[in-house]
């Protein structure tokens, strides 16, 4: 047995779980080819506890799924999205305009809040979320605050869906407006000793960025580029047509294939001064707060909210009290036209007793160590410990009559002509008492770290149960078989090793045994 | 005169307000029959019997897992706790638009039923008279009905109002599929995931296992384990961003940001009209709820003719519903542990009750008092250890999902859980679960110390940490 002893060792120090369950492996590996001490270590264990175990992966699995489910649509998020603003060129009714693919309905500044496929709107469009950036980064600055903000407010937006001279105008007093905003950018980064970095950024492009706006004839790339510049995406605004290759390329990536109907080219043709063509780049880091809830949802989302706190109020009135007597009175004749003896528990309840009675055992047994460690100093304490001793043990046998009682339930039964198969555990404990509205209630975080404590401890508590309750499944279904004097004589080392280590370390260290030989 | 037209008034009344409240009820379930179904189930007719069947299915069956994910356009909004499952395919019942019928029953009992219908209708009736019986269904009628859910409406209609007397059916149906707008955190104990769908086949087919097998797969357990706390940290990373970038864009001030799935919605208009769509027919579910709540006395007035309607059942033998086997073996278990702890307690008393009595002789006067005076204080100690457990724990704990909302220190006015309020609570619960796990540990330890006693000739060397 030494041999396979040095082996524990070993596997010992590669500890962790899958050094455990490698190690098992391993043995077990050896052990096959060394053919009959390989008998010994097979002994068998019960399938229930198969069952049991994979039960709990799968509900970790579970778990797992829906985790990455969720991480797939934060991380969906939190990348920059793309908008294809041709869909929403035409200003078709049933089409949602740029503003609101973007901006849903109404923009927070205070903009004109009129949701067409207006140019102005998308100018203005183009301009907030230049003054929100400047805003942020040129906080310490409180000089840099961008003086076109008020202009550009008041910039109301024609109604029209097709361009006029009106929104050229607009247009062009949004190309000064952004390159006053980037001049004045260039002077708060230049200022800025800690924004050294964004300077630097900031400094090429906006060095750039105004050539490219004076100089050029076409509108169309002038939009485009002074605001992807100064977007630190990382894109790199060169040519236009690079813009367009790319956004091209993005949005056959992006596949959405549903919403992408291109307007054909004389649409484009039309509108000579359209927003940039390419899509528009959202990131939520930048422009997260202009975001706006679409006014039917709000509405919706608050009537639900109202419905829900109405349907969880317990009025007592008088309707509401009859209603439950004449249930109470129903159920009442529905016992007695069956020829119910009267109270018999359904397995749900018996479940929920044994359940109590666990915790009750737990509960007594942590009060009877405390006792017995606890010193007492005189004959006082050494009576009430005596007394809460006997308490205990009187309440023990409380529980065990109790537990004789739902045996006897159990047992001097007829089986009645209902199926006989398993039933899965009765929609879970928490479902079965949780107030459905619990889900209005907020839990307030203040910091991401916070959050992760949270989120850490909860997992490891439901972690806690699952091994609780795999311990008192693997206790009833091992210790028998180690236990139980075999005709065969004792039972395998290998085993006992192995029931020692799931029973007592949660599988993740083993024993060592060393065979004494008799110094002969 | 005029007191006969009041009281064909009032029966007219009475009358219109049956088929209301049947409309009510019939609106609010998950799909729900139409009306006529109730009204032809009075009678006992054949053919309301599988939309009956069928209803029954989906509000008793548990909370469907993702077994089949039918993966649609949008996703489904994420949550830190319970999401939604996925959007069902159609089915063939009269549900409301846009309401989504629950993923039927997973697929080892899919097998062999039509596509969209979920699992074929004799695996329904099962796991409905499976169901009814473990909750304590007192009719043996129902029993007796055949497989194939041809018959026996009247019985379903009575086993719907039994189901509706004894609890709030409705209210627990509606929080199920409940519309999840925030980021939710699930603090109950005892989540969901603890029985996914249907139980393992544990009857053995696959013969006596290598315990090798089990300790692989406890490794593999714990791996999981690890894996699914990093990934968690990562995802609470991503909302702390999420939420902080959208600071102050919500219009409802309390919440103050967006969550994941109102983000989601902006991001893809396509999934925010399906959202605002399923949020419509939830609140017209609301809606019909509460209408049945106010009408629902016309209802049981109802109930009672047609269980007067029933033929009486033969007085027969009681049955008692048959606990399942695991049922059997956790009550086995704890009646070890209990017993043990009869034994260990007797050990201590008995020493400590004969040296007391050998050294307080007689009961002096001045003794009694004290003594008096410590039963008392020893009686509300134990009072109060009983409640712990009988009371199920400390009931303030909250449970249930939670909607996450991200603000800055504030003071303690205002609604809503505080994180660190709840992180105290979670870190005594792990504690206390912790020591019961030690517990359970060194009683095995002391067990198997035993059988090692008994081996002769044999060193054991128990792992470094004990």
């Amino acid at each position: 047995c030494c041999p396979r002893a040095a082996r524990a060792g070993e596997s010992r120090a590669l500890g962790g779980g899958a050094g455990a369950g490698v190690a098992g492996r391993a043995v077990g590996r050896a052990a096959a080819r060394r053919g009959a001490a390989g008998e010994l270590s097979r002994r068998c264990a019960p399938p229930r506890l198969v069952a049991e175990l994979r039960d709990a992966l799968d509900a970790c699995a579970e778990r797992q799924r829906r985790l990455e489910r969720s991480l797939r649509a934060c991380r969906r998020l939190l990348r920059p999205w793309y908008a294809d603003p041709e869909t929403t060129r035409a200003g078709r009714p049933g089409r949602r305009p740029l503003a609101a693919l973007l901006f849903p309905c109404r923009l927070r500044a205070g903009a004109a809040g009129v949701p067409g496929g207006s140019l102005g709107l998308a100018a203005s469009l183009l301009a907030l979320p230049r003054l929100s950036c400047l805003r942020r980064e040129a906080a310490e600055l409180p000089a840099a605050e961008p003086t076109p903000a008020p202009e550009t407010q008041e910039e109301a937006p024609s109604p029209a869906c097709t361009p006029s001279p009106q929104d050229l105008k607009e247009l062009e007093l949004l190309t000064q407006t952004l390159e006053k905003a980037v001049r004045v950018r260039k002077s708060v980064s230049k200022a800025a000793e800690r924004h050294k970095a964004l300077s630097l950024k900031s400094g090429s492009t906006a060095a750039s960025a105004p050539s490219r706006v004076s100089g050029q004839a076409g509108r169309r790339a002038s939009e485009t580029k002074p605001l992807r510049c100064i977007h630190q995406t990382g894109v790199p605004a060169e040519g236009l047509p690079e813009c367009r290759l790319l956004s091209a390329g993005d949005r056959t990536c992006k596949g959405k294939g549903a919403r992408a109907t291109k307007p054909g080219p004389g649409l484009r043709d039309q509108l000579p001064l359209a927003a940039p063509p390419a899509p528009e780049v959202f990131t939520l880091k930048e422009k997260g707060v202009l975001l706006k809830l679409p006014t039917a949802y709000r509405k919706a989302a608050s009537q639900n909210s109202r419905l829900w706190t109405q349907l969880s109020s317990t009025q007592t009135s008088d309707s509401v009290d009859a209603a439950t007597n004449a249930k109470t009175q129903f159920l009442q004749k529905m016992k007695m036209a069956s020829g119910w003896p009267g109270s018999g528990l359904s397995a749900a309840e018996v479940e929920a007793e044994v359940g109590l009675l666990w915790k009750a055992c737990s509960l007594l047994r942590q009060r009877m160590e405390e006792e017995l460690l606890a010193d007492c100093a005189d004959w006082v304490q050494e009576y009430h410990c005596l007394l809460t001793l006997e308490g205990l043990q009187a309440i023990t046998g409380q529980c065990l009559h109790r537990l004789q009682e739902l045996r006897a339930e159990m047992v001097g039964q007829q089986l009645g002509p209902w199926p006989e198969e398993r039933c899965p555990r009765a929609s879970g404990s928490c479902e079965g008492r949780t107030d459905p509205t619990w889900s209005s209630q907020l839990l307030l975080y203040s910091s991401t770290a916070e959050l992760q404590t949270l989120a850490a401890l909860r997992l490891r508590v439901a972690m806690l149960e699952q091994q609780i309750h795999l311990e008192k499944v693997l206790m009833a279904e091992l210790l028998p078989l180690v236990s139980t004097p075999e005709a065969q004589g004792p039972p395998p080392l290998a085993l006992c090793r192995a029931v020692h280590s799931l029973l007592c370390e949660g599988g993740e260290r083993f024993l060592t045994i060393l065979r004494d030989e008799p110094a002969s | 005169m005029g007191r006969r037209r009041r009281a064909e008034q009032e029966r007219a009344g009475a009358a219109g307000a049956l088929p209301d409240a049947i409309a009510a009820l019939s609106r609010t379930l998950p799909a729900g029959p139409s009306p006529e179904t109730f009204r032809r189930a009075k009678f006992d007719r054949p053919e309301a019997a599988p939309p009956l069947w069928r209803m029954l299915f989906l509000a008793l069956s548990p909370l469907p897992g993702d077994c089949a994910p039918a993966p649609r356009a949008p996703p489904a909004p994420p949550a830190l706790g319970k999401p939604r499952p996925p959007r069902a395919p159609p089915t063939a019942s009269p549900a409301p638009a846009g309401s989504r019928a629950p993923q039927p029953w997973p697929c080892p009992l899919a097998a062999g039923a039509s596509g969209s219908c979920g699992p074929a209708p004799e695996a329904q009736v099962r796991l409905v008279k499976r169901a009814l019986r473990s909750q304590g269904y007192p009719r043996r009628a129902l029993a007796q009905l055949p497989e194939d859910g041809a018959r026996g409406s009247r019985e379903l209609l009575l086993a719907l109002a039994w189901l509706l007397a004894r609890g709030p059916l409705l209210e627990r149906l509606l929080g199920r599929t409940r519309v999840r707008l925030g980021d939710e955190v699930a603090l109950c104990q005892g989540e969901a995931p603890a029985s996914p769908g249907p139980p393992a086949a544990c009857g053995g087919a696959d013969g006596p296992v290598d315990i090798r097998h089990l300790q692989w797969l406890m490794g593999k357990l714990r791996l999981q384990w690890r894996n699914l706390m990093t990934s968690q940290q990562e995802q609470c990373a991503l909302l702390g961003k999420i939420h902080s970038y959208t600071r102050g864009c919500h219009s409802d001030r309390s919440l103050g940001h967006l969550s994941v799935a109102e983000t989601e919605m902006l991001r893809d208009p396509e999934g925010g009209r399906q959202l605002l769509r399923r949020l419509e027919s939830e609140n017209a579910r609301l809606e019909a709820a509460l209408a049945w709540r106010r009408r629902e006395l016309v209802f049981w007035q109802w109930m009672d003719t047609v269980l007067g309607a029933c033929p009486l059942e033969a007085a027969q033998p009681p049955f008692l519903p048959r606990i399942p086997e695991s049922g059997a073996d956790q009550l086995e278990m704890v009646a070890q542990q209990l017993q043990a702890l009869h034994e260990e307690l007797q050990g201590a008393v008995e020493p400590r009750r004969a040296a007391w009595e050998a050294r307080v002789g007689g009961s002096g006067s001045e003794w009694s008092a004290l003594q008096r005076a410590t039963q008392e204080a020893v009686g509300q100690e134990l009072a109060a250890l009983r409640r712990a457990w009988e009371e199920g724990g400390a009931p303030a704990q909250p449970h249930g999902p939670c909607r996450l909302v991200k603000s800055d220190a504030r003071a303690s006015g205002g609604p809503g859980l505080r994180a660190a309020e709840v992180i105290g609570a979670l870190r005594s619960r792990e504690a206390c679960l912790e020591a019961v796990l030690r517990q359970l540990q060194s009683q095995c330890r002391q067990e198997l110390a035993q059988l090692a006693a008994a081996l002769p000739g044999l060193i054991w060397i128990l792992p470094p940490g004990h």
